[in-house]
């Protein structure tokens, strides 16, 4: 029972990682009806510039808020220099844009810092701490705490601000908002600027748990994906509750079936997408799938 | 005198088809004006030219002003609020949330802008009922209040009206225009209206312009066009 509480509290751990970068993959969805493929890499990137801050000596929670405020205005760049142009092109050609990134952004990083893992601060005591009878670490309690605020302030920004309800109205009716003085361009531009700082977020909380390399984040994007289209790829709260129940679910079948463990918990994942995308397509929080020109 | 808006001798259409063939009007400050004509005619084409949702040739003035090359955001910014075809009304939004979008440009404090959310509740006390809910679960006469209660709430000076009686119980379409003409009284808001209802927007403007197939066919007073026979039977149907 014990064990089994410890393996449920580092599966939310886990989940607030994975729903982070989850939440980058809907706003983006939002915003523009695709999935950005670059999101982990971005994320990865974000990351690099976290470690080259702390190994210059800046303090953690100081290169923190730094590289969000960075990743932000990444965002809104990559927004504005890579994705305008192409706005209007078939979605094929923009999965095809978003790929080219990913590979990229990628390939940047690898020449920039190399490909040796790196291992990267945690500023949270990896010591555990008994907790109901179970023991926790104050590493996973951290990253629950952080995910936890992180996802809360993105909740009030799009749920109580005014800039909030202009990005939610230009991602849904792009039209009806221009004729309400809605400037929706930059909006998108503001959406990108968000998933950019969210996705960094996950990447830094990930990064103490897997080492920094340019291709950290591979394997995360595909339990983003699997919290995303488990949650509905449209909604916002659907990202934050899949991410826990795949961080979850992946972490119970990696220690309770046997022969998962620690090398098929991907494919639990790959599961989690094809079983929600036969079974209900539309996710736990998604509408159905009629979407208005 | 010069007119609040005025359009001289407008082109524009979608790609390569042209749909305006060279559309003059102008709109008085304060006035009523109906823009009337059947299916596919260009009515909501000289809309979409106005705020900006397609290019135009020609010209357009809006208080003196050209909109030549402006977007839809900052020409609505300037005091144009257009309901368009359709309603627009942001369905995944909660019925206050579509009203806070119509203000949220507003710069005259927030004092103001909950004076004018009373009014409009005045206005349509339905929408203050259900304020909390979702937009999409309002009838179809309810969500044409609340596209024009938005539009209300943008404090324009003049309104653009895309069929506000389409697919409306005549009942609820009275009571819709009578709010109009009041606002248009109490505020001084310039109406241009679009209506395939050409007996109803007769009775509530003062001029009237028939567009036929992208060209102003007739144009003249209201009250004139309502009596003259000849007119209602070619061009208004009735
Ligand atoms: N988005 C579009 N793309 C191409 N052609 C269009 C588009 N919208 C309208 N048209 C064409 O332009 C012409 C004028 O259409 P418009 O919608 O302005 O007419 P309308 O007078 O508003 O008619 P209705 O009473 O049916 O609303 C029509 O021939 C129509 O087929
Ligand atoms: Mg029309």
């Amino acid at each position: 029972m014990q064990e089994f509480l410890q393996q449920i509290v580092s599966g939310i751990a886990s989940g607030g990682i994975f729903a982070s970068l989850a939440l980058a993959l809907v706003l983006i969805y939002n915003a523009m009806g695709l999935v950005n493929f670059a999101q982990g890499e971005m994320a990865m990137l974000a990351t690099f510039i976290a470690f080259t801050l702390v190994d210059h000596g800046v303090s953690y929670w100081i290169a923190f808020p730094v590289t969000l405020v960075v990743a932000f205005a990444g965002g809104i760049l990559v927004q504005r220099i890579v994705i305008r142009p192409v706005e209007r092109a078939p979605i094929l050609t923009l999965v095809i844009v978003t790929l080219g990134l990913a590979t990229l952004v990628n390939g940047v990083a690898g020449f920039i810092f190399g490909y040796v893992p790196r291992s990267f601060p945690s500023p949270f005591s990896a010591q555990t701490v008994n907790l109901l009878g179970a023991f926790v670490s104050y590493r996973d309690l951290g990253v629950i705490g952080v995910s936890t605020v992180v996802l809360l302030l993105i909740y009030l920004l799009l749920q109580r601000t005014t800039i909030g309800l202009t990005m939610r109205a230009a991602a849904h009716h792009p039209e009806a908002s221009r004729l309400l003085g809605v400037h929706v361009s930059w909006m998108l531009a503001l959406g990108w600027g968000l998933a950019s700082a969210v996705g960094a977020v996950s990447g830094i909380m990930v990064a103490p748990i897997l080492l920094l390399e340019p291709n950290m984040m591979q394997t995360i994007i595909i339990y983003a994906f699997a919290a995303a289209v488990l949650g509905g790829i449209e909604s916002p709260l659907g990202a934050v509750v899949g991410g826990l129940i795949v961080g979850v679910t992946v972490n119970l079948a990696g220690a309770y079936i046997p022969f998962v463990g620690g090398d098929l918990q991907l494919a639990v994942a790959l599961a989690i997408i094809i079983t929600v995308l036969v079974i209900k397509p539309n996710g736990l929080f998604g509408r159905p799938s009629v979407r208005r020109v | 005198m010069s007119a609040l808006l005025e359009l001289e001798d407008v082109r524009c259409g979608y790609g390569p088809t042209s749909v305006l063939h060279g559309v003059s009007l102008a709109v008085p400050e304060g006035g009523i004006v109906s823009l009337l004509g059947a299916n596919g005619a260009g009515k909501t084409t000289t809309l979409r030219a106005i705020t900006g949702g397609l290019r135009w040739l020609g010209e357009i003035r809006f208080a003196g002003r050209s909109l030549r090359r402006m977007h839809t955001e900052d020409i609505v910014g300037v005091g144009i609020a257009h309901v368009p075809e359709g309603r627009g009304i942001l369905t995944e939004l909660t019925v206050d949330e579509n009203l806070k979008l119509g203000a949220h440009r507003r710069k005259d404090g927030a004092t103001a802008v909950r004076k004018d959310y009373d009014r409009v509740f005045e206005y349509f006390p339905v929408l203050r009922e259900r304020r909390n809910l979702s937009a999409s679960t309002l009838s179809g006469g309810e969500q044409q209040m609340l596209a024009i209660a938005r539009a209300m709430l943008m404090q324009p000076r003049l309104m653009l009206l895309d069929e506000p009686s389409l697919g409306l119980a005549p009942l609820v379409v009275r009571s819709i225009f009578e709010i109009i003409r009041t606002f248009n009284q109490a505020d001084h808001v310039a109406v241009l209206l679009v209506e395939q209802n050409a007996r109803l927007a007769l009775e509530m403007s003062t001029d009237a312009y028939v567009l036929e197939v992208g060209r102003v066919a007739v144009k003249g007073a209201s009250a004139e066009l309502k009596g003259n026979e000849s007119v209602r039977r070619s061009y208004l149907g009735y």
